[in-house]
C-alpha cells in the first residue's frame, strides 16, 4: 500500500498585509485544518512576557499584584520566541528560568518628583535584550497628531510616589495564560456564493425589489439606479443569518436567492498584539502544527510491541 | 489555592507515553490510540484526514473530560490496511500538506510585496 495518498495541496491568496493585521483566502482545503491553524495561532504560538516582578519600592496607589499583573499584559517583541527555550525544560539554570537562554531581564525605575502626575508606561520598562522590548505602538498609528511615543501606561504617580521593580520576562504560550497569545483576533469564515434567479427577480415590482434588497442586515444586495436590476453588492458581507431567504418567502418567491457556503474556501483574518508580524504568527503557526504532528507519532517500541504479540496479545488482554 | 499547575495541560508528566496503542479485543483492524495533552486542534485534523482513507471504515475521536488532558482516536479499517498504517498515514499526508501550505504561503507573501 505504499505509495498511497490522501495528500490535499491548498491554495493561499492574500489580500492584505500589514505588521499587525493580515486578510487572506484559504481554498482547497477543509475546515478542521482551518481551524487547527487559528487555534495554534490563539493559544499555541510561543511569545515572550513578564512572568516574574520582583518589586524593590511601591509607593504608588496600585498594589504590588495589581502592577505586577498589568506588567504581564505588555506586549513585547518576540521574534525570537520560536528559538528560545521554555524555562521548565532549560538544562543551564535548572529551571530557574533566569538565565539568557530562556529569559530576558527588565528593569523599571521612576519617582515624581513635582506636582504634575507623571506616567509610567512601557517606555520606562529598560530591557536587558534589545531584540526583546515593549512594542511600539507609535508610528503605525501616525495618523494621531501628536506624534509622542506615549507606550502602554502602567501606572499614574503624584509627587512623592516611586516604583522600583526587576522583572523576568520568559517564553510562553497562550493555552498557559492569555498574556503570552500573540493573536488579538483570529476569524475565518467560509466564502459565499450567491446565485440569483433572475427570471424569477425580474416578476418583482420595483418596490418588492427594494425591500428586498433593504431586507439584509448587512449590504449584500444593492440595487442598480439605472437599470432597476438586483445586483450583488459585497457577497462576504453576509452574515448567514438567512433573512434575505425568509424575506424572499414570505413575498411568495421562494428560492429567489440561494446562498451557499463553499466548504472549502475561507477568508482569514489575522490580527497581532504586534508581538510578532501578523504573516510571520501564521508561519510560525505552521510550524507548531508540524511539531505537534510530529509528537504524536508512534514510538518504535509501541510498533515494536505491536508486532511481537499482535493478535494474540490482544485476545490475552481481553481474557 | 489547591489549583492544578497550568502547565498540567499540555506538559506530559514524566513517565506516561504521548501515544499509546491498543488494539480492540473483539474486532478485527480496530484499534483506540490514546494521546496525552492534545485536544481538538490535533484530534480533528486526524479524524478528518482518516476519512479521507478509502480503508478507514471508522475514524472519530473524543476528548472524555475537559479536566483530563487526553484524546482517544479510534480507527477501524479494512482488511487491506491496518489501524497503526492508516494512522501514520494521515500524519505524514497532514505533514506534508502543511509542509505544501507554508511553501505557498511564502511564494505567496514575496509575490504580494512585490505587487504593492
Amino acid at each position: 500500500m505504499e505509495g498511497v495518498s490522501y495528500q490535499r495541496f491548498p491554495k493561499i491568496k492574500i489580500r492584505e498585509v500589514r505588521d499587525d493585521y493580515m486578510k487572506f483566502e484559504l481554498r482547497e482545503t477543509d475546515a478542521s485544518i482551518a481551524n487547527a491553524l487559528r487555534r495554534v495561532m490563539i493559544a499555541e504560538v510561543p511569545t515572550i512576557a513578564i512572568d516574574l516582578v520582583e518589586i524593590e519600592v511601591n509607593s504608588s496607589v496600585l498594589n504590588d499584584e495589581f502592577i505586577a499583573h498589568r506588567l504581564g499584559l505588555v506586549p513585547l517583541t518576540s521574534e525570537r520566541a520560536m528559538g528560545m527555550r521554555f524555562s521548565r525544560d532549560c538544562d543551564a539554570c535548572d529551571g530557574d528560568g533566569q538565565c539568557e537562554y530562556c529569559s530576558v531581564e527588565f528593569h523599571l525605575r521612576a519617582k515624581c518628583i513635582n506636582d504634575q502626575t507623571l506616567d509610567v508606561t512601557s517606555k520606562d520598562l529598560y530591557s536587558s535584550d534589545h531584540t526583546v522590548v515593549p512594542v511600539d505602538f507609535s508610528d503605525s498609528s501616525s495618523s494621531f497628531e501628536n506624534s509622542e511615543n506615549k507606550g502602554i501606561i502602567i501606572v499614574k504617580l503624584r509627587r512623592g510616589q516611586e516604583l522600583i521593580l526587576r522583572a523576568i520576562a520568559r517564553k510562553g504560550i497562550g493555552k498557559d495564560h492569555a498574556k503570552w497569545s500573540p493573536a488579538a483576533t483570529v476569524t475565518f469564515m467560509y466564502e459565499p456564493e450567491i446565485y440569483i434567479n433572475e427570471e424569477l427577480m425580474e416578476s418583482l415590482t420595483l418596490e418588492e425589489k427594494r425591500e428586498f434588497v433593504e431586507s439584509s442586515p448587512t449590504p449584500v444586495f444593492k440595487l442598480d439606479e439605472n437599470t432597476y436590476q438586483v445586483e450583488i453588492n459585497d457577497a462576504e458581507a453576509y452574515t448567514y443569518d438567512e433573512e434575505v431567504i425568509k424575506k424572499a418567502e414570505s413575498m411568495g418567491k421562494p428560492g429567489l436567492v440561494e446562498i451557499r457556503a463553499k466548504e472549502d474556501s475561507f477568508i482569514f483574518t489575522v490580527e497581532s498584539t504586534g508581538a510578532v508580524k501578523a504573516s510571520q504568527l501564521f508561519l510560525n503557526a505552521i510550524d507548531v502544527l508540524k511539531q505537534k504532528l510530529d509528537a504524536v507519532r508512534l514510538s518504535a517500541d509501541t510498533v515494536e510491541a505491536d508486532e511481537q504479540f499482535g493478535e494474540l496479545g490482544a485476545h490475552m488482554r481481553g481474557g | 489555592m489547591n489549583a492544578p499547575d497550568r502547565y498540567e495541560r499540555f506538559v506530559v508528566p514524566e513517565g506516561v507515553a504521548k501515544v499509546s496503542y491498543e488494539r480492540d479485543t473483539k474486532i478485527i483492524n480496530a484499534a483506540s490510540f490514546t494521546i496525552e495533552r492534545e485536544d481538538h486542534t490535533i484530534g480533528n485534523i486526524l479524524r478528518m484526514q482518516l476519512h479521507r482513507d478509502e480503508n478507514v471504515l471508522f475514524a472519530g475521536y473524543k476528548l472524555p473530560h475537559p479536566l483530563k488532558y487526553k484524546i482517544i482516536i479510534r480507527i477501524h479499517t479494512t482488511s487491506q490496511s491496518s489501524p497503526m498504517q492508516a494512522y501514520n498515514q494521515a500524519i505524514n499526508d497532514l505533514d506534508k500538506e502543511l509542509d505544501h501550505l507554508k511553501n505557498a504561503f511564502e511564494a505567496e507573501l514575496s509575490r504580494h510585496s512585490l505587487r504593492q
